[in-house]
């Protein structure tokens, strides 16, 4: 049996009663969302409510539908074909799902950031500012300023700060991955979605990426999705279990980890299959 | 042995053996057509061959050394020869003896045993002509403004008359060219105004004060180039040929004048390199057989430069559509099938394609819309540089789809969600990630059209290229770009000088000349695009997983 014990228990805010936050509270409102890819379907009556500046962890195995539903928040389901969404997902009180909505807009408010760093074939200045500059904003100053500000909170700053023009694709993984997490809140969202950030990453690396998720909440709500339990438990708030597309519990972290409600769970995070 | 080939050897050996080849066919062409094209440049020695023909007579025949053969003495037994019977062959020389004003033909065969002396006389020269080929003979006079000077004073004078040669060239084609296109544009600008029905008594008279007025202009520019005429006349040498026969050669034919046998090494590399610079910035004489190609290069590289233009934006417009918008069904599938095939057709039915569509339809449309005044002759409605770079845009345009394609579809998609999880739209990502990281494999698409097209001639005989053309499409009459103007192409020129021209003989180097200017010249483009290929490559560098 693993002991997985979240740490820095005391520096948790105060316990949030998940089912009734008040609406400043909540950065996030998914209310009966069901995805079919095809005929199949991949995510079943999904409803949670995100809060705001806070770690929420999505766990579960492989294929349970946890990323799924993190694509979800910012509509990168949107370029599958097959896919069909029906529910809502409520960010401010009004449905991104709407027809109406501007799908760029959403997603610089909602950021995200993937499991291998993307970065683009470009200088690690460029990759920062790209955002920026998609918003049309190219005043040097504010750009310059934009660059450090990102860097600084992505902890990348004292390490790139001597070679900011050259290309990105010198950097080492974990590097790679904290510019990309720079380039995601250089437009300043307000969430920020982290599907598996550390899956590809050296131990090291991973350390300092579940730092920086630390400082981040600070400034956004952070949504990760991961396969690693002890990650989950290390650095998130709040921690959902899904199963084969369905949501079986979701809790504050320490109490999922400690007494899950459900037997699913438990056999889960005892690691009786995953 | 059944180890030897579970190893594997057999088929590394095979396909070596098959690079080898590849190799070998391609230096072997490089080289043949590089020591055949260059030897056409190099100055040979003039011989003088003291001989006797059959009939007994002493004859002289002065000339470069062409070719040798050996041919079976029974062809020969008509001619009643008194050689030694004994022998089965008899070698035998092409000379090329030149002096076309004296025989009709410039080359002559003879043959080795009737040959009783020969020589390399060291006053022979060479006199290369704007007319009638070569001279080949000894020097009896030089004239210099109407009286006789001495020997040494020539190079003074050919350089003298070459400068009058300048002087004409430049007032025939660039003032009295230009006063010639204002004339007629002038013209033109009249006769739009009478079809329009705006044509003025005031308009008219201005009309007619600019054209006489250019006229004047005109007159005064032809006084001066009779002058120049004149003087250019007055200057003369006076050549003994092989028979004995004085020829006076005006100075204002002569190009230059060599004495090849006296010249060493380094004065044969001088003169071997001022001929090549001489074929490449030189317009083409005497039915294309002498002088330069310089029209031909421009022609070709100015055409292809315009089909990169043309094919660049619409291969890649198309390959973007195809790949990034159209739905994955079966229309675009059909559609992708037609552009691979589409690369198949022969070349020369797009040529046929061009001159029906581009050239009389599209063109015969422009003509009457926008050019009525100048018609019936036609502007566009006639063959010309335009339609040929259009043409060949089109034939090349499935190469520049297919690799365009391949390269957007080699790009992974983490690019793609990364700029659109940005809050950046579709059009915006093609735009900035997508077809900058596309770049080098659209590169390879232009470089294969470019290849293809530089090299095509078939279609290009069927809509715009001449054998001669009188003018640049590019001069500095405005608009300075003519489009409309025919042009002259390297591949049509090998064709035509080798295959059309009424001397092949004298032609045939020039075929290889030209063949390695031509091959040179799609190399150099080539070059140029595979290093912009290989810059953006090292700039977009993907991330190596």
């Amino acid at each position: 049996m693993i002991s997985v014990t979240p740490k820095n228990l005391s520096e948790h805010n105060v316990k949030l009663d998940l089912n009734n936050l008040s609406p400043e509270q909540v950065a996030l409102e998914i209310k009966n969302l069901d995805l079919y890819y095809g005929d199949k379907q991949a995510l079943q009556d999904i409803s949670m409510s995100i809060p705001k500046g806070q770690v929420t962890a999505f766990i579960g195995p492989s294929g349970c539908g946890k990323s799924t539903l993190l694509r979800c928040i910012n509509r990168m389901n949107d370029l599958v074909d097959i896919c069909k969404i029906k529910g809502q997902i409520n960010l401010h009180g009004e449905n991104i799902y709407d027809r109406h909505t501007d799908v760029a807009a959403l997603r610089r408010k909602v950021g995200m950031v993937f499991q291998r760093p993307n970065p683009f074939p470009k200088s690690i200045y460029e990759n920062v500012v790209y955002g920026l500059r998609i918003t049309g904003e190219n005043n040097r100053r504010v750009l310059d300023e934009a660059v450090e500000k990102a860097l600084r909170s992505a902890a990348l700053w004292n390490e790139v700060k001597d070679r900011l023009h050259e290309s990105a694709l010198g950097l080492s993984g974990g590097q790679q991955q904290r510019l990309v997490i720079a380039r995601a809140i250089a437009i300043e969202p307000e969430v920020l979605l982290l599907d598996e950030p550390t899956s590809a990453l050296d131990p090291i690396s991973t350390l300092t990426i579940e730092e920086l998720i630390n400082d981040l909440k600070k400034q956004f709500t952070v949504v990760i999705v991961t396969h690693n339990m002890q990650q989950a438990a290390r650095v998130s708030d709040q921690t959902a279990f899904m199963y084969m597309g369905n949501l079986i519990e979701y809790s504050d972290t320490n109490t999922l980890f400690t007494t899950p409600m459900k037997k699913k769970t438990e056999d889960y995070i005892t690691g009786r299959y995953g | 042995m059944n180890n030897w080939f579970k190893s594997g050897s057999p088929w590394v050996w095979l396909s070596a053996g098959g690079v080898s080849i590849s190799l070998i066919s391609v230096i072997g062409l490089l080289w043949l057509i590089a020591s055949r094209g260059l030897s056409y440049f190099w100055p040979a020695d003039i011989y003088q061959f003291d001989m006797t023909d059959e009939q007994g007579k002493n004859l002289t025949v002065i000339g470069e050394i062409y070719d040798r053969e050996s041919i079976p003495v029974s062809q020969l037994v008509h001619l009643d020869l008194d050689i030694d019977s004994s022998a089965e062959t008899i070698e035998r020389l092409l000379i090329k003896t030149g002096n076309r004003e004296l025989v009709s033909l410039d080359f002559r065969w003879i043959l080795v045993p009737q040959i009783n002396k020969t020589s390399l006389p060291e006053d022979l020269v060479v006199i290369e002509r704007r007319t009638n080929g070569n001279f080949y003979g000894f020097i009896e006079e030089v004239i210099l403004d109407g009286k006789a000077v001495q020997q040494n004073q020539m190079t003074q004078l050919v350089e003298r008359v070459s400068d009058f040669q300048e002087e004409i060239e430049a007032l025939q084609t660039s003032d009295i060219g230009a006063i010639n296109y204002q004339i007629e544009r002038t013209r033109l600008k009249e006769r739009k105004h009478k079809l329009d029905g705006t044509l003025t008594d005031e308009l008219a008279q201005s009309f007619k004060s600019k054209v006489a007025g250019l006229r004047a202009e005109y007159e005064v520019l032809e006084h001066a180039l009779m002058g120049l005429r004149e003087k250019i006349s007055r200057d003369q040498i006076v050549m003994r040929a092989m028979d004995g026969q004085k020829v006076t050669i005006n100075f204002e034919d002569v190009l230059q004048i060599t004495f090849n046998n006296q010249l060493g090494v380094f004065g044969k590399l001088k003169l071997f390199f001022s001929q090549i610079a001489a074929f490449i910035t030189d317009d083409p004489r005497e039915a294309n057989t002498e002088g330069g190609v310089f029209p031909a290069i421009f022609g070709t590289v100015l055409m292809v430069l315009l089909m990169t233009v043309i094919v660049s934006p619409m291969g890649v417009v198309a390959a973007i559509y195809l790949h990034e918008y159209a739905g994955n069904n079966a229309l675009t599938k059909l559609l992708r099938i037609a552009v691979i095939n589409l690369a198949g057709v022969p070349s020369i039915v797009y040529g046929v394609f061009g001159l029906g569509f581009f050239v009389y339809m599209v063109g015969g449309s422009l003509d009457q819309l926008f050019y009525a005044e100048t018609l019936p002759s036609p502007t566009f409605g006639t063959p010309g540089v335009m339609w040929s770079a259009i043409t060949l845009a089109i034939l090349t345009l499935p190469v520049v789809i297919v690799s365009t394609e391949e390269g957007l579809s080699r790009i992974p998609s983490a690019m793609r969600h990364g700029s659109l999880a940005l809050g950046a739209t579709k059009a915006e990502t093609l735009w900035r990630i997508i077809l900058p990281i596309a770049s080098p494999a659209i590169m390879t698409g232009i470089i294969l059209a470019i290849a293809r097209a530089a090299g095509e001639v078939a279609p290009l005989m069927l809509v715009g290229v001449v054998k001669m053309a009188p003018n640049l499409p590019l001069d500095g009459n405005f608009p300075f770009l003519h489009l409309d103007r025919k042009f002259m192409h390297l591949g049509f020129h090998i064709y035509d000088v080798g295959f059309q021209s009424p001397n092949v003989e004298a032609a045939r180097p020039l075929v290889y000349a030209t063949a390695l200017l031509l091959v040179s010249i799609i190399v150099a483009l080539n070059m140029t695009a595979v290093t912009i290929r290989n810059r953006l490559r090292e700039k977009y560098r993907m991330l190596e997983h």
